[in-house]
């Protein structure tokens, strides 16, 4: 999980093209959306794209998506719990 | 002051038929176009449904009435269809009788037609009459050929503000005419369903697998369709001198930006609000006097609560009825605006106020719900159009009675 | 038209160092790859990094031209923001019909997609500076800035007191490439500066993103007023002739768009027999060939009258000013199909 997580906000910072971010500063727990990081709904469909090339798991529904991506901690649980055992 | 507007000619190509008369028996008929694509070349083919005007290109040549052609993209030609029954219906046998202006709108061009061959374009080992599309990707292409063919040569112009595009079209006119700058003016938009903009607002997962459902709690996103239509405008001293059979009076309109979101409107509709309310202002006409509303009404998640939260605001506990005619029709985004100014002609001169179809659930965040049954004999003088885009671009039109 | 306006402040970006310093002091920036391409600014100090991530360079040059044209206005707040762009964000578009292909039409990024929009880059201005009123995007080749313009003129007419008024519009080596195969741009490459003695099929294309604020009244900082102004759609060499006669007869310099191009240099030929003896200043060995190039016209003509003097690295065919110039007659057609006059006065 910690693995998951350090290459999870890698990734963030990759897509989101958030240059002055390092993967430390970003909290395990700490909100992506509105005050956190000042993420914003497009943010949300571009880490969607994420989850759905990089890990194969298709989000249909935004408002299920927003749950999913509160912060790299979800992020992360969500991954676990969608792949195989 | 600057004189009334008038309109007194429409025309039309929709899901739902090849003319006006088309249109208003699919609508008294409640017979939706939606379904799916026979002419996109889309791994979404039998997932999303569309609202496609039901002739492949070859055939809409004949319905334009010009040869076969390379170069000639669907939107072009679904223009020129709409162009033609609205110049016949305004009795313009050659559109340089007056000095007359062309204000068109399109979203994405020909991109219909481009899509389909641009990796052959970039390629250079490739070569063809493919390079006839070259020119036709950017929005002017459609505009100047309908113009080309129509003959018109006063004022030309092509808008693009997304899904508000032919009411700003129509907006736009309006404004040239009361300037004094020319006395006719044809105004409108045409759009053909492409790959890109499918996957365009899929990606934004504003898509409805099932048709879709305005207002409707369950509601999950917009379907998209095509189409064009177009309205001749006359000056009201034009009309007169002419003996223009006058349609509807365009009495008012409001664009307004809503400065939120790059795509998404403000939760309370402040935008709508403001586009309705100085529209109405402009008209002058009361809130009471607002008979039917044909909202924008997507089905997507956003625009229906802003819209509707709109509507409360500004009618209080007397929102007048309103329906969306999205799920006819389709999004037809740039033809939008002017569709739907036809069809609020249609609700006031045949007495009529169209259903929203496909609605079941009231939204939890409304105490409105859209009107779901057909009512004939209704009287309707005042009717508020709404077009809403991305980018915040909002766009009301007031379409009133002519009382002679 | 009716009335006049009047150039309160603008701002350009263009393959000129344009942005920032002194332009009578600049040198001359050319380029042998029939490609005049933007020198861009920083755009850190004007648009904020949370913001500038995800943007491409369309965007970037349209909001960033229009944040210093309203910093040059002096006029905070923008009121009707009103655009021209004859293609939009090619690099989204361009971006986006791949991204189908390859992904095969599954998890596509939507940001192309929303930037491609014609209009995405008014929504930003509109965003950025928390501006609801007026807001519109014209996209019709060499109409697009002017249509922009002749809103903003009847804008003003109907009571507004100022407009944000602009054009944007960028080339790709892809898009350059694609003009190519219609012949577009000269076959062989020519240096940029010496364009107009290279007559032959095509020209040199640009880009560029510039922005006025106009006024309905002059203020000291009025660069200068726009008094007249036409557009002609396909017009006959007649009707040009007739047109451009009747429209000035006053100039004391033709700012033109003449580009190189044998294809339509014809219409400058009309111009000439119509203006003989007035001096001549081109500008496309500027800033290249574009749709909305005329909005970059506009920004030199408007410079001109206001210090009296020209870009002398940028002119050396011609000798500097000895006397006032008083009114400026502009002229551009884009390649042959929209043809536009303005008439602008020193205030």
């Amino acid at each position: 999980m910690e693995e998951l997580k350090k290459k999870l906000k890698e990734q963030i910072i990759e897509a989101l093209n958030l240059q002055d971010t390092k993967p430390e500063d970003i909290d395990d727990n700490a909100p992506l959306f509105g005050e956190g990081l000042g993420l914003d709904s497009i943010d949300s469909l571009e880490l969607m794209v994420l989850l759905e090339r990089q890990y194969h798991i298709k989000v249909e529904d935004p408002r299920e998506g927003r749950k999913i991506l509160q912060s790299v901690q979800s992020m992360a649980e969500f991954i676990t719990s969608k792949q195989p055992a | 002051m600057a004189e009334r507007v008038f309109i007194t000619g429409v025309g039309m190509i929709t899901a739902i038929g090849d003319d006006v008369a088309g249109n208003l028996h699919s609508l008294r008929s409640q017979r939706s176009g939606l379904g799916y694509t026979e002419y996109i070349d889309t791994i979404y083919r039998q997932v999303l449904p569309v609202a496609e005007v039901k002739h492949p290109s070859e055939s809409l040549f004949a319905l334009a009435g010009v040869p076969v052609k390379e170069g000639y993209t669907r939107t072009t030609l679904l223009g020129l269809i709409a162009m033609q029954e609205a110049l016949r219906d305004a009795g313009i046998e050659d559109v340089q009788s007056a000095p007359t202006g062309f204000i068109n709108a399109s979203t994405v061009g020909g991109m219909c037609d481009t899509e389909k061959v641009y990796f052959d374009i970039i390629d250079p080992e490739k070569t063809g009459t493919f390079l006839q599309y070259i020119d036709t990707l950017d929005c002017a292409d459609c505009t100047q050929r309908i113009a080309d063919i129509v003959g018109f040569s006063e004022h030309i112009a092509t808008i693009s503000t997304a899904c508000s595009s032919s009411a700003n079209a129509l907006m736009f006119g309006a404004r040239m005419i009361r300037q004094g700058m020319l006395p006719r003016m044809v105004c409108g938009g045409t759009e053909a369903l492409t790959r890109f903009t499918l996957n365009g607002f899929n990606s934004l997962k504003n898509v409805d697998k099932q048709f879709c459902r305005p207002f409707d709690q369950q509601r999950t996103g917009l379907n998209l369709g095509e189409g064009a239509a177009y309205l001749v405008l006359e000056s009201e001293s034009f009309a007169k001198a002419n003996n223009s059979r006058i349609l509807a009076e365009l009495s008012g309109y409001c664009n307004t930006n809503e400065a939120f979101h790059p795509t998404s409107p403000s939760p309370d509709g402040d935008g709508a609000y403001e586009a309705m309310k100085t529209a109405l202002a402009m008209s002058g006409h009361s809130l009471e006097q607002v008979e039917y509303i044909n909202v924008h009404g997507t089905a997507t998640l956003n625009n229906d609560v802003s819209e509707g939260k709109a509507l409360e605001r500004l009618f209080g506990d007397k929102v007048p009825l309103f329906s969306s005619t999205k799920p006819f029709t389709g999004h037809t985004l740039a033809a939008a605006g002017a569709i739907e100014a036809i069809y609020s002609i249609l609700a006031i001169r045949h007495g009529l106020i169209f259903p929203n179809l496909n609605f079941s659930e009231k939204m939890e965040e409304l105490s409105v719900t859209p009107v779901t049954q057909l009512l004939e004999g209704y009287p309707v003088n005042n009717v508020i159009s709404n077009s809403f885009g991305f980018g915040g671009n909002n766009a009301s039109l007031v379409i009133s009675k002519y009382e002679g | 038209m009716k009335g006049k306006c009047y150039i309160q402040g603008m701002a350009a970006i263009s393959p000129q160092p344009t942005f920032e310093g002194d332009i009578f002091q600049a040198p001359l920036v050319h380029t042998d790859s029939n490609l005049l391409a933007c020198i861009e600014p920083d755009y850190k100090p004007f648009i904020p990094g949370n913001s500038l991530r995800r943007m491409t360079r369309t965007l970037k040059m349209g909001l960033t031209a229009a944040l210093k044209c309203i910093q040059d206005s002096g006029i905070s707040s923008p009121g009707p923001i009103i655009t021209g762009t004859g293609k939009g964000s090619l690099q989204d578009t361009e971006k986006f019909i791949k991204e189908i292909v390859e992904y095969k039409e599954t998890a596509l990024n939507p940001t192309p997609f929303i930037q491609s929009t014609y209009n995405s880059v008014n929504g930003l201005i509109a965003l950025q500076q928390k501006c609801t009123a007026y807001n519109n995007t014209f996209v019709h080749r060499g109409f697009s800035f002017e249509n922009a313009l002749l809103d903003s003129i009847m804008m003003i007419q109907e009571g507004a007191s100022h407009t944000l008024t602009g054009a944007f519009e960028e080339i790709t080596q892809e898009h350059f490439y694609i003009k190519s195969r219609i012949g577009c741009w000269k076959s062989a490459p020519v240096n940029s500066q010496d364009v107009y003695q290279q007559l032959s099929p095509g020209t040199i294309a640009g880009e560029g993103a510039t922005f006025f604020t106009l006024t309905d009244a002059a203020t000291p900082q009025s660069y200068a007023a726009i008094s007249g102004f036409r557009m002609l759609y396909k017009p006959s060499e007649e009707k040009l002739a007739t047109t451009l006669r009747n429209f000035s007869q006053s100039a004391d310099l033709v700012i033109c768009g003449r580009n190189g191009d044998s294809n339509h240099e014809h219409y400058y030929e009309v111009m000439d027999a119509c203006f003989p003896g007035v001096p001549q200043l081109p500008f496309k060995h500027l800033c290249g060939e574009y749709d909305t190039a005329g909005a970059f016209g506009l920004w030199l003509g408007a410079w001109i009258l206001k210090a009296q003097q020209l870009p002398a690295s940028w002119f050396p065919m011609q000798e500097q000013l000895t006397a006032p110039v008083h009114s400026i007659l502009f002229y551009n057609h884009f390649f042959g199909e929209q043809h536009v006059m303005l008439q602008l006065e020193r205030v």
